[in-house]
């Protein structure tokens, strides 16, 4: 990354979230998608004890129960603001972490002062038969893929059952994800699973298509999460306590079909890291805690590998010796994940960022990871067809 | 968008501008891959430009129609209704001895026989009575 012209820009510093919000999750009926994201932003304003005139900018993702085409400028005429910088993101389940990255970049570069990043979505109770059948299909190919019967499913699978052949990881290694995280979610209040959970359980939890059982398989859930970014100096200037500094992002598209990946058991997360690292000038050895994209457990497994938390190959057995717990190298996912506390669809990621900036605010309770003061989320989606990294840190880490 | 009525029924591709030969060789039955006379780039995902170097000059060619299973999913709960009545069966990613991967389904045998890098052959197979041929793979024989 050192060769690249644009090592010398950096982003490394420049802006802070000073405020986070989520709704209530898991199932929330009688709530619109807008209404969701809604309730989170209010909550992200009063956290950062701004009002909505503060805001001059908003960043968000699509929403399948409340299918704008643009839902930034939606949830904006929903708040009633008029902000002079949007975008809707849409590069699946790596939206996330990417709408970090262009929040900073665009206070870094002069484009706004303070961000909304929102998202909200109804997966569970606000789905008509229609837009659940599409949520369900489109996003494979219509010509090359769907025609076969590809759930979205199918291509999360197709990697974990390869690296299952190539690094002999096993079918309990991938539940020892599901139990720990859901370990996580029986301690984070308004989790939407807390039953205890055994890799027997997950075993014998029916198959989905293999290697992947039910429980293997991320929630499908109702939920909004909100954040507020803004300038290092407003976020002084206004008094934060503890702002949370945005060090480094970085992102990868290594192809839109699965039949174009390149290796199907290690993932364009290796170079969206790298560069995110790079920016801050921190390893994955640094990092005290870990927000990973877990929209299956055996994606927890390939990208705690390609993160660099443990070496290519050797996820399986770094989960099944809880390295990534209390204790472990790199506790992750702490709130319980897409698997065990929410999946509302792109909002679901969100609930990563929440949970670790919360971490390194030192506001988790029982939860907390004691000292934690950097941490990464990585986002994914599309079957690791796109990768988005954002690595925080506290004033200490500056 | 889809229709729930529809919910049923088997998405079909829709070729475009640049698949219609593709498909039509399909239903001829052989799988055309796409040869960069520039580069010699060969690719399966139909395009008008050569992803390697850029080329226009693409030559179509029949594949062998052999290959190897490079990962495979059986899908025991399928995504929607259409599909239900299929399960279990076999999501194949083929690696093509031309060196390109798809993805098809596995037919002829048991879904529960298919293994890592096991030998597959292409099989052209209607679907219905719509017309439209599908490229599937069944145990090299």
């Amino acid at each position: 990354m050192t060769s690249s012209p644009s090592a010398s820009r950096s982003l490394r510093g420049k802006t802070a979230v000073i405020g986070c919000g989520i709704s209530a999750v898991g199932r929330v009926p009688g709530k619109s998608a807008l209404a969701l994201a809604a309730d989170a932003a209010y909550k992200a304003l009063a956290d950062a004890g701004l009002q909505k005139t503060d805001i001059d900018g908003v960043l968000s993702s699509h929403a399948f129960a409340s299918p704008f085409h643009r839902f930034s400028v939606a949830i904006s005429e929903y708040l009633g603001i008029q902000p002079t910088f949007s975008n809707t993101l849409q590069v699946s389940g790596a939206t996330a972490a990417t709408m970090f990255n262009v929040a900073a970049a665009a206070i870094h570069g002069g484009l706004a002062e303070t961000v909304l990043i929102v998202g909200g979505d109804s997966l569970l109770t606000g789905l008509s038969p229609d837009l659940a059948l599409r949520s369900m299909t489109e996003s494979r190919d219509q010509q090359y893929e769907m025609p076969f019967g590809i759930p979205v499913a199918n291509t999360f699978a197709m990697t974990a059952h390869r690296h299952m052949r190539d690094f002999g990881t096993t079918a309990e290694q991938f539940a020892q994800v599901a139990v720990i995280q859901r370990e996580h979610a029986r301690r984070t209040p308004g989790a939407q699973m807390t039953e205890p959970l055994t890799v027997e359980d997950v075993l014998n939890s029916g198959m989905v298509t293999t290697p992947y059982h039910k429980l293997d398989c991320s929630l499908i859930s109702d939920g909004g999460a909100a954040f507020i970014v803004t300038s290092a100096e407003r976020a002084k200037a206004l008094g934060i306590p503890k702002p949370i500094y945005i060090l480094g992002g970085g992102e990868c598209y290594t192809h839109e079909h699965i039949f174009l990946m390149p290796s199907i058991t290690t993932t364009g997360a290796v170079q969206s890291s790298a560069k995110a690292y790079a920016m801050a000038g921190y390893g994955p050895k640094d990092m005290d805690v870990a927000g990973v994209y877990d929209c299956f457990t055996g994606t927890v497994i390939m990208m705690l590998e390609d993160l660099g938390f443990c070496p290519k190959g050797e996820g399986g057995r770094f989960v099944e010796d809880r390295q990534m717990t209390y204790g472990g190298a790199i506790p992750c996912n702490t709130h319980g994940g897409l698997l065990s506390f929410a999946h509302s669809g792109m909002p679901g990621a969100l609930f990563h960022f929440y949970e670790v900036i919360h971490q390194l605010r030192g506001q988790c309770g029982e939860r907390q990871v004691q000292g934690a003061e950097l941490g990464l989320v990585h986002s994914l989606g599309a079957g690791f067809a796109t990768q988005a990294t954002t690595i925080f840190g506290t004033e200490a880490t500056l | 968008m889809i229709n729930p009525k529809e919910a049923h029924i088997k998405p079909l591709p829709m070729p475009d501008a640049d698949s219609e030969a593709y498909w039509r060789g399909i239903r001829e039955g052989k799988l055309l891959l796409q040869h960069c006379k520039q580069c010699g780039h060969v690719q399966f995902y139909q395009q008008a430009i050569c992803r390697a170097c850029g080329s226009e000059h693409l030559e179509h060619r029949p594949a062998s129609g052999r290959g190897t299973v490079h990962s495979f999913s059986v899908v025991y709960r399928a995504p929607g209704p259409a599909f239900k009545h299929d399960t279990p069966y076999a999501v194949l990613l083929v690696e093509l001895a031309e060196g390109p991967r798809m993805i098809s389904s596995f037919v002829g045998d048991d879904p529960l026989v298919v293994t890592f890098d096991m030998p597959v052959e292409l099989v052209c197979e209607p679907v219905g009575d719509t017309g439209v041929v599908l490229p599937r793979f069944r145990a090299a024989r």
